[in-house]
């Protein structure tokens, strides 16, 4: 059973369409991700199904029930906002509370109860008569978080959770809201533009491009087999450089330089490779069948180093281990695994 | 502190103009009240007590100005709300059309208003028609005529007070209250007004002073049987020139007004 479906779901602010026809449909517990960068329409097709905004076009059924022309309060939703919204004049077991009582679910006992398991489940009970301002931004996000998972909604709407945490706190958040998510078993549709975040989150991406579904899948479907150039682009830190497909079958780069391709690439003329940071490594430039670069920029990250190479003509980038170390100017050699290699329409 | 008489050389002028403006006359005020031909007297207290007539007007002041402070603040709070949330050019307008009439004098507002409810006016003229009213019906020189004439006149302090916490509300709080089972009206209620208490308090306040104290609207608008503590005030100085007794009336506004102010700073210190 689905629990969330779209159909043809468009919008348009003025003139501007920013959402060209979106089809979706999400399951029952089901944590679906909506990836892509900002300005995509990932946020304002968040609100749709919220209800805060008003579509221009297609339906919006949740549960099975057409909801597109009812406003929040009637939808079976909760919304936890990037910017949390928690409500200044209460204190943080009257925040949880809040859409109980407006609500209307259960007795006075029963809402105290449950404020009290959000609380639990979120490590805040201690604080539940703390007020809002007295809260570290840490702690007013999972106050936040008690607060959307509080009233069982049928869908849980997460707007960029996490961007306001440090990289730390967020990975701490990162690992709590999978346990949640496993432990409640709430359908929950999360708005990031961090592709790590919607890759280890989800069991499904969909990634938004320009106010359409560039592609969707499972994590790992999306990541190893990206369909387009900018769904490599963004879902790996991967160095996309035009080629021309010879026979052989190798690619061709624009310095003549070629590499060789799997077996199973078929379609020959120009194209797009994709060589994913973490595929390639730094070999002394003499190897045979190596591709051959110069490194441009070193940075050191503390447990690795990030280069910037020049590769026929293109800046690239990848990471090594502090075991490879190459100077700027050197020439060096590139190896991938062939299978790695993945060969995209330009 | 190497700024410290920069400090005191920026805070001077103001310094000043407290002192010489406000402070000194408020004192001479106070002396003149307690002053009789034969040194301290408290007659003209005394005097202000005696009987019923004085007392009277001093509670009419008060009632009248909780009335028209409570009307501002039903008939500002949507005007201002509405302002906050429209986009940046309508909000525009909206703010020039409440601060349009405070561009022309108080007088000549009023004015227009005896216009309007007046025995002749308008406002009657139709009343009488619909034969609703009977031929003597006139809204000037009645309480409603001073309520009216000072929430017009006073709207825009409460507005521009609103506004001022209402803008800087943010909207999504607002948002997340809708998707936590609030309508727009609970919105307003369980959200909006408890946030927006400071600016409330704050445009009370400025309302309730302002109508305490203001004279011209009440005197020209209630006529001479309506009278309010700042029109007798002005009657004992330019008429009866019994400059000690405006003086003793001076000082229980000063302190009336002073006493209502305790509780909403208290109320204002919460929210803030």
């Amino acid at each position: 059973m689905s629990d969330l479906t779209l159909r043809q779901i468009k919008k348009s602010f003025g003139r501007t369409e920013v959402l060209h026809g979106i089809d979706l449909d999400i399951q029952s517990g089901e944590f679906v991700s909506l990836l892509g960068a900002s300005g995509c329409g990932k946020t304002t097709l968040l609100r749709i199904i919220a209800g805060l905004e008003r579509v221009s076009g297609g339906t919006v059924s949740i549960a099975g029930k057409d909801v597109t022309s009812l406003p929040p309060e009637k939808r079976d939703i909760a919304m936890m906002f990037q910017s949390y919204a928690l409500l200044p004049h209460l204190t943080v077991a009257e925040n949880v509370r809040f859409p109980l009582r407006m609500r209307g679910q259960g007795s006075r006992e029963e809402q105290a109860e449950r404020v009290v398991k959000a609380l639990d489940t979120v490590q805040l009970a201690h604080l539940a008569d703390r007020r809002i301002r007295q809260l570290s931004g840490g702690q007013q996000q999972r106050v936040a978080l008690a607060r959307a998972i509080v009233s069982s909604p049928q869908v849980l709407l997460l707007d960029e959770p996490l961007s306001n945490l440090d990289a730390r706190l967020r990975e701490e958040m990162q690992v709590e809201l999978m346990e949640i998510h496993n432990k409640l078993g709430l359908t929950t549709i999360f708005v990031t533009h961090d592709q790590e975040e919607a890759l280890s989150l989800s069991d499904r991406v969909v990634l938004l491009n320009d106010g359409q579904i560039e592609q969707q899948g499972s994590p790992r479907a999306i990541y190893s087999a990206p369909e387009t150039g900018f769904a490599s682009f963004f879902l790996g830190a991967a160095n996309l450089l035009p080629v021309t497909v010879e026979d052989g079958p190798v690619a061709r780069f624009a310095d003549d330089q070629v590499l060789a391709l799997p077996e199973t690439q078929t379609e020959r003329g120009e194209r797009m490779l994709l060589l994913r940071q973490e595929d390639l490594k730094i070999v002394p430039a003499d190897t045979d069948g190596a591709l051959k670069a110069r490194v441009a920029i070193r940075v050191f990250l503390g447990a690795r180093h990030r280069y910037m190479l020049d590769l026929a003509g293109q800046r690239i980038s990848l990471n090594a281990p502090n075991s490879v170390l190459v100077e700027p100017g050197d020439e060096v050699g590139l190896t991938i695994d062939p299978e790695q290699l993945r060969v995209l329409a330009r | 502190m190497t700024n410290r008489r920069e400090a005191w050389l920026f805070l001077f002028p103001g310094l000043a103009l407290l002192v010489l403006g406000f402070i000194l006359p408020i004192m001479r005020m106070l002396v003149l009240s307690v002053m009789g031909p034969d040194g301290v007297t408290f007659e003209h207290f005394a005097r202000f007590f005696q009987d019923g007539y004085y007392p009277s007007i001093l509670w009419r002041t008060v009632r009248l100005s909780l009335v028209i402070t409570a009307l501002t603040a039903a008939i500002g709070f949507p005007l201002a709300y509405i302002t906050s949330r429209v986009g940046p050019q309508a909000r525009l307008w909206l703010i020039v059309m409440v601060i349009l009439p405070l561009m022309t004098s108080v007088v000549v507002r009023t004015f227009g208003w005896m216009v309007l409810l007046g025995r002749s006016g308008p406002l009657a003229t139709m009343l009488r028609e619909m034969g609703l009213v009977g031929r003597s019906f006139s809204l000037m020189h009645t309480e409603s005529a001073i309520i009216l004439g000072m929430v017009q006149v006073l709207l825009p302090f409460m507005v521009l007070s609103l506004l001022g916490v209402l803008t800087r509300l943010d909207p999504r709080l607002e948002e997340a209250a809708r998707t936590m089972g609030c309508s727009f009206l609970q919105t307003i209620r369980r959200v909006v007004l408890p946030l927006s208490m400071p600016g409330v308090v704050a445009g009370s306040l400025l309302v309730f002073t302002l109508s305490a104290s203001s004279f011209i609207t009440p005197s020209l608008l209630g006529g001479a049987r309506i009278e309010v503590l700042a029109g007798s005030i002005y009657k004992s100085v330019t008429q009866t020139l019994d400059w000690n007794f405006a003086a003793a009336q001076s000082v229980i506004l000063f302190f009336g007004l002073a006493l209502v102010l305790i509780p909403y700073l208290r109320l204002g210190a919460r929210h803030g």
